[in-house]
């Protein structure tokens, strides 16, 4: 053995290890957070101040060109954000004796005219994310020169114009991949493919597949979205009719699942042909029920579930959450968890051991289709509508999910946790490449290879690689 | 041994992919590096399809326009899943965009994302698709034209059908917005005609729905032809139900009794004309919309009022603009 084996050999066994999969979610997001630090723009109040503090300092270093009684403006986007901005800024100036002449919060076409209306400026005050918006343009004429007194401004934010100047609050570099939006974007757009990746790990731990899961969130939205329409619609659907609406469609969709159970188990059809029967089957009823159109007639308040937050969290992931630690706690504490990873493993075996596998397999069926079910509520409820198109090629995505979280596809073998770090390497994976401008040529081939990586580290921890080439 | 060398490949492996990540980053960067000191913001686009043409010519120009202008752009297509293109947009708000275009996969399930974007005070722009959901408001609508682009294939089917005018058929799709504008249009400019004559006036005998799709439309014309057996003239709202009604007339042998106008100017369509099967297309000029989409954006950003629709006329494409069209062969 080399020496520079020697050294390698600590971090492949560290990412081909036990915790390989959340090794290898942890590198990611350390890479983002690295690849996305850009500029950040203070908001609200904290800039306002912020910015107090350097027209001040401004006054006091160069008081030729900035005397004491020049005239500010003060410019900010709508939004409870801009309002703050102006208000802290203005009682700032105010508080230090400077002129303020005038204020304007709203889209850039009221700012234009609250500038022109006001008369000679020699300030505009703005946020930093406005700072290079063309409105300003024509204030700051063409000789326009952006100052960069190390000791007072970086990056940018003073722009001296002929007559007038601007400045914005200094910004600061931020990893875009860690704001608390983002991170709340990622975990919310992952919800209905974890969701679904649940019913699919026991699927796929039986040594079974389903394909049919993405038309079955096509048919849980559209059924759930057109009992609304039918009881009420937008104006009246209340509370107690998304209940229902919401039961319905779960229930559709697991009375599917085990219809497909009973196809396979008893009539003993290959997992991969019954359910891609199923899964044109379900399609073609989503799109009849639909009638080809998009059921829109739904109250803004059936947002709650995909689009709403509680304590700062979205309650798609509160729901998420919930559900990983049933379904946690029924593989590893349950008799069905156990029977279920038995007949993965063997089930000629299991069923002489009395365990009966048709019965395990359609329970497990069913669960899929209620989890999938779940995830058609929760994707209509993101888009406040259903139609039969919805979930096309989910199914692909979530079995990479389950797959790059460690399940074997031979059975037997699968964590429902390690399903949810699988889920989030791609969420992470495609958010990332969204945040780093990649187009969406790339995105594909990225994403294609690292579920093929990830695979790849699976086999080497489990050793099936190494024992299939007889190495 | 061998496992390890086999253990070193997927770890080198991995290495590189990473890697690959950061090289496209830096491509990137290097890209911009010549507006990088004055950038004025990012502009997030998201289209229906990156793999339909027609999108693939509007990304080039709206990335030419931004560049002009000092603007980056991402554009994305989001495959047919309105789902991710709601994804799209929440990082597109993550990232900081100074605005957002979108061509709506969905025109109603968009809903929910532009709302999104309202709140967080950021403009939405639509382009070829509007968006139609209560509340959602878009500053500005870049699309073609259909009412006069309906008009176009009124006037061409006109000459085509010369003094003796005759009974002419429409194939049509209700459930599309566009497709019914372009049939108004059409209708305006054959009315208009009827009035000013007393013979050889041009009747519209027959409405028929072809669905936007080929085999449809092929359908919708052999009813036609049942019902309409002297009829002179079809005008479908499309090129697949255009090619339908062409497949049907052809079948019938009727085609050469039959002057068929289609609309789009899908390669296909403009092969047809080129072969003579169909008369002419009122076309769409996908980069003046991805153009004047990102015009309307940096208008706005100066605080010019802008027009809530920016219509894209059509063109009318004809065996003589055929002839010269390289490529078609």
């Amino acid at each position: 053995m080399s020496a520079l084996g020697k050294i390698l050999r600590k971090p492949i066994e560290f990412v081909s290890g036990e915790y390989g999969m959340a090794a290898v979610l942890l590198l990611l997001c350390i890479l983002f957070s690295v690849l996305t630090i850009e500029e950040k723009s203070p908001e609200g109040t904290k800039a306002g101040n912020k910015l107090t503090d350097d027209i001040v300092k401004l006054i006091e270093q160069d008081s030729v060109n900035f005397p004491k009684e020049i005239r500010v403006f003060i410019a900010a986007g709508k939004g409870k954000s801009g309002e703050d901005f102006v208000d802290s800024l203005g009682k700032g100036l105010d508080s230090k004796g400077i002129n303020v002449i005038g204020k304007a919060v709203g889209d850039t076409l009221r700012i234009k005219k609250a500038i022109q209306a006001t008369g000679e400026i020699d300030l505009i005050a703005t946020t930093s994310l406005m700072r290079n918006f063309p409105v300003f343009d024509s204030f700051l004429g063409e000789e326009r020169e952006v100052i960069r007194a190390s000791s007072m401004v970086v990056n940018d934010t003073l722009i001296k114009g002929e007559k007038t100047t601007l400045i914005a609050p200094r910004t600061y570099l931020w990893p875009i991949f860690l704001t608390p939006v983002n991170l709340r974007n990622i975990t919310s757009q992952i919800a209905v493919i974890a969701i679904l990746a649940i019913g699919m790990t026991m699927v796929i731990i039986t040594a079974g597949i389903d394909l049919s899961v993405g038309s079955m969130i096509a048919l849980s939205a559209v059924v759930a979205t057109s009992i609304i329409e039918k009881m009420g619609g937008a104006a009246e659907a209340g509370t107690s009719v998304f209940l229902i609406a919401s039961l319905a469609g779960v229930l559709v969709c697991t009375l599917s699942g085990a219809f497909t159970g009973i196809m396979v188990s008893q009539f003993s059809i290959p997992p991969f042909i019954a359910t891609l029967a199923m899964m044109q089957v379900l399609r073609g009823i989503a799109f009849k029920i639909a009638n080809n159109e998009t059921i829109s007639d739904v109250p803004a308040n059936f947002q709650w579930l995909g689009n709403g937050l509680s304590y700062g969290i979205p309650n798609c992931v509160i729901l998420m959450i919930i559900l990983y630690t049933l379904a946690h706690i029924m593989m590893n504490k349950t008799q069905l968890g156990r029977y279920i990873y038995a007949i993965g493993a063997n089930a000629e075996a299991s069923r002489m051991s009395g365990i009966s596998p048709k019965k395990i397999k359609l329970i497990v069926y069913a669960i899929c289709g209620a989890t999938a079910g779940l995830g058609g509520i929760v994707m209509a409820s993101q888009l406040q509508s259903g139609a039969g198109n919805y979930g096309v090629t989910y199914e692909l995505m979530v079995i990479a999910a389950v797959v790059v979280g460690g399940t074997s596809l031979f059975g037997g073998k699968g964590k429902v946790l390690g399903t949810l770090i699988g889920a989030f390497i791609i969420a992470v994976i495609t958010n990332g490449m969204n945040l780093l401008l990649l187009g969406s040529e790339t995105q594909m081939i990225v994403l294609g290879l690292v579920i093929l990586v990830a695979i790849l580290i699976e086999r080497l921890r489990s050793g099936e690689w190494r024992n299939a080439v007889g190495g | 041994m061998k496992r390890f060398i086999r253990q070193l490949f997927i770890f080198l492996f991995t290495i590189a992919l990473i890697g690959c990540g950061k090289q496209a980053d830096n491509g990137k960067g290097a890209q911009g590096d010549g507006s990088k000191k004055k950038s004025r913001g990012l502009i997030g686009a998201t289209c229906m399809n990156i793999a339909n043409p027609f999108f693939k010519v509007i990304e080039e120009n709206m990335r030419d326009e931004a560049a002009k202008h000092g603007y980056d752009l991402i554009y994305l297509g989001c495959e047919m899943d309105i789902s991710k293109q709601q994804k799209q947009i929440q990082d597109f708000l993550a990232k900081g965009v100074v605005a957002v275009a979108v061509n709506p996969k969905d025109s109603k399930a968009i809903g929910t994302s532009v709302k999104e974007c309202n709140n967080a005070n950021v403009p939405v722009f639509s382009f070829d698709v509007r968006v139609q959901a209560p509340d959602a408001k878009v500053v500005s609508h870049v699309g073609t034209d259909n009412f006069q682009g309906g008009e176009l294939a009124g006037e061409a089917m006109i000459k085509a059908l010369g003094e003796a005018g005759g009974k002419v058929v429409v194939i049509d799709f209700r459930a599309a917005e566009s497709c019914i504008e372009r049939v108004k249009g059409f209708k305006k400019v054959i009315d208009a005609y009827n009035a000013e004559r007393e013979s050889g006036k041009i009747e519209i005998a027959a409405e028929l729905s072809g669905e936007g799709l080929r085999d449809k439309g092929f359908k919708a014309a052999e009813d036609a032809l049942q019902q309409v057996p002297d009829m002179r003239g079809i005008f479908a709202i499309n090129d697949p139900s255009g090619l339908g009604a062409v497949g049907a007339l052809e079948k019938a042998g009727k085609l050469e009794q039959v002057t068929v106008i289609a609309f789009d100017g899908m390669p296909a369509g403009k092969q047809a004309i080129k072969d003579g099967k169909i008369y002419a297309d009122p076309v769409q000029h996908p980069d003046k919309i991805g153009r004047e989409c990102i015009r309307a954006i940096v208008s706005h950003l100066s605080g010019e009022e802008v027009p809530a629709n920016v219509n894209i006329p059509a063109s009318l494409y004809t065996k003589e603009t055929a002839d010269k069209d390289t490529s078609l062969n």
